[in-house]
């Protein structure tokens, strides 16, 4: 789309007004430089704990987070930057719990300073509002439910801050050409500027999105499914001042109508995003003068704008059957793609790369198992399970498929603007949340994510920041219990802290005096123990770092 | 004997006023066009389906409406 940042020509609009379409300067992206690595003229192949292939959201955010834990991946990137090539942003909404990880990775501030923070999301069906929610109402976190960024942003401050805390190995220009995945090690080859190398990693991490070729090369099968519904995004710069909400309509007036989405990112750049018919020639309703009259139709005349970017899309989802194959692990959309609806895809890379970096930590320092790393799988896939069920839902209800669904759709958006009980309905996204993760055998209740509630002066995003430590969260305890709680600390990766059982915290955890609420290092209940025994604190860490699991294995060997 | 902590659906005579009932759900069809009659009985199974509210009975009726000896041929 790159002819996109020409200053395109004025054309005549419909014969009666002539408007000039007047395109924003690209945005310059930072550009990294190709350093010769030591594995090039090396006699022998090095090896490394850990390789990411990728330096996408996914990809950086696991460097960032083992960086942290100290553990110093090698990251291979074909490119020398951030982003999609080109000016547009593929992720812009930032949920929740990704904001939460960013705070312990220590990139919230920038990214909170330089986006669009929101909670409120309003539904339109023609001129009527037909639901409206704020996601502010179910918060206790010190990080909001969400912040609008530019996803090119997000990874430039995952790269500044993974190249400041230097404990990692950024190598750009590096395309990886093939994976083999050995019993004891993953060889990868690379292809640089100066040449080509083979590495060898203990762990590899394929993190190179939707059309990885490593994942294809190797014959995993992700089940793919195209969508027909097609969409144009036309990302305009304005200065008219808007609300700082998510405004989405079902059927809009000014859409011939189909669906509109309208979202604010930094820089004063909105997001407007319009389905499109079905049959749509996608160059003629990508071109300046066609956008243009599109967003004349909703914001009117006077509105005086830039565009960015235009760019029509179809969306596409797919799930990869299995995420972690011997020593090569799957995260992002190389793993999983759903639709563009609830900001359900960026999210979940993030999340993935939380999910994994504690137990890559631990594996790699012999406090668990490799099969902990299997946990990854048990827990990140039906998560995903999760994310495409509920993406397709909201696609369906965008885009019915016959006179009927039509019809079925149009009773919801009428009782909708009447009644309570219909807006549950309205589906324009379910906007992406923490999953809870079902019972295992690392997790036998099943594990759900913590927010980041403020209590004692600190946040459990920074209790749980320095190194790889569980936090024990013992409600109301005694001194005694604590010294007693404090003796497992020397057999496991965990510190204790009394806390106060009519505090922020235990609300959050339904704990009372007496419980230990053990929170893993990504900020997820391991278990909540009511009348707490140091005895059953450490059974739930044994069944936590999936240690019976290994001597029951080591047994049987 | 089956005993079931969940409701099922029912499919004995539940309704108060049958006659009646049909009656006011014809009257409702009075004077409209095919299109907006079936825009009316949309808006009535929704309104009714929240009545229910439990999702396995309101599982159990969909299958049963479409029970392929109730289509028309």
């Amino acid at each position: 789309m790159r002819e996109c940042y020409a200053e395109a020509p004025p054309r005549y609009n419909g014969g009666m007004s002539a408007e000039t379409w007047k395109f924003a300067p690209a945005y310059e992206l930072p550009q990294w430089p190709f350093v010769a690595p030591p594995d090039l003229g090396a006699g022998e192949r090095i090896r490394y704990p850990v390789v990411i292939a990728g330096g996408g959201l996914a990809g950086l955010t696991l460097a960032c987070d083992l960086a942290l834990r100290g553990v110093r991946a090698v990251v291979l990137d074909e490119d020398d930057t951030v982003g999609v090539k080109g000016a547009s942003s593929r992720g812009i909404c930032y949920a929740q719990k990704s904001l939460e990880i960013f705070d312990r990775l220590g990139i919230y501030e920038r990214i909170r300073a330089k986006g669009i923070t929101w909670s409120v999301g309003r539904t339109f069906s023609g001129n009527d509002e037909v639901y409206t929610f704020n996601l502010q109402d179910d918060s206790a976190s010190e990080q909001p439910p969400f912040i609008n960024l530019q996803q090119f942003y997000l990874e430039w401050f995952l790269v500044d801050r993974i190249r400041e805390l230097d404990a990692s190995d950024l190598r750009w220009k590096s395309r990886v050409t093939r994976v083999e995945n050995d019993a004891d090690a993953v060889v990868v080859e690379v292809e640089t500027p100066a040449g080509r190398y083979a590495l060898e990693a203990e762990w590899f991490i394929d993190a190179t999105g939707a059309n990885s070729r490593i994942r294809d090369a190797m014959g995993l099968e992700v089940n793919p499914s195209r969508s027909t519904d097609r969409w144009c995004i036309t990302d305009v710069r304005f200065k008219t001042p808007f609300p700082t909400q998510r405004w989405t309509w079902v059927d809009a007036p000014f859409n011939e109508g189909r669906a509109v989405w309208q979202h604010l990112m930094a820089d004063d750049v909105w997001r407007l995003d319009y389905q499109m018919a079905e049959d749509c020639d996608l160059e003629a309703i990508s071109r300046p003068e066609v956008a243009g009259e599109r967003l004349r139709a909703q914001l009117g005349a006077d509105v005086e704008f830039e565009f960015v970017w235009i760019g029509p899309y179809q969306y596409r989802d797919h799930l990869l059957e299995t995420f972690r194959v011997g020593r090569m692990l799957f995260i992002g959309d190389s793993a999983h793609v759903v639709s563009p609806f609830g900001a359900r895809g960026g999210n979940n890379g993030i999340q993935d790369a939380a999910n994994l970096g504690w137990k890559l930590a631990l594996v790699l320092a012999g406090e668990a198992g490799d099969e902990l790393l299997d946990s990854y799988h048990a827990e990140r896939h039906p998560a995903a399970v999760e994310n495409l069920t509920v993406c397709r839902r909201t696609a369906r209800f965008l885009a019915p498929r016959s006179r009927a669904e039509h019809r079925i759709r149009r009773a919801v958006c009428a009782l909708a603007k009447r009644h309570e009980f219909a807006r549950r309905l309205a589906n324009t996204g379910r906007m992406a949340q923490a999953n809870a993760y079902p019972p295992s055998a690392w997790a036998k209740g099943g594990a759900r994510s913590v927010q980041n509630v403020a209590f004692d002066g600190t946040t459990l995003m920074r209790c749980l920041a320095g190194g790889t430590r569980f936090l024990g969260l013992a409600f109301d305890a005694d001194a005694a219990t604590l010294v007693r709680l404090d003796e497992l600390a020397a057999l496991f990766p965990i510190d204790f802290r009394r806390v106060d059982a009519a505090g922020p915290l235990a609300g959050q955890l339904g704990a009372a005096a007496g419980t230990v609420v053990v929170v893993r290092p990504d900020a997820y209940v391991a278990a909540s123990l009511a009348d707490a025994t140091p005895e059953a604190v450490a059974e739930a860490m044994r069944d936590a770092l999936g240690r019976d699991e290994r001597s029951r294995l080591e047994a049987a060997a | 004997m089956s005993v079931s902590a969940k409701p099922v659906m029912r499919t004995d005579a539940h309704m108060a006023d049958p006659d009646g009932f049909y009656e006011a759900w014809v009257a409702a069809h009075e004077g409209l066009s095919d299109e907006e009659s079936n825009d009316l009985d949309a808006r009535l199974v929704l309104l009714l389906a929240n009545q229910v509210g439990d999702a396995e009975v309101l599982r159990a009726c969909i299958a049963e409406a479409r029970e392929p000896g109730l289509r028309r041929t």
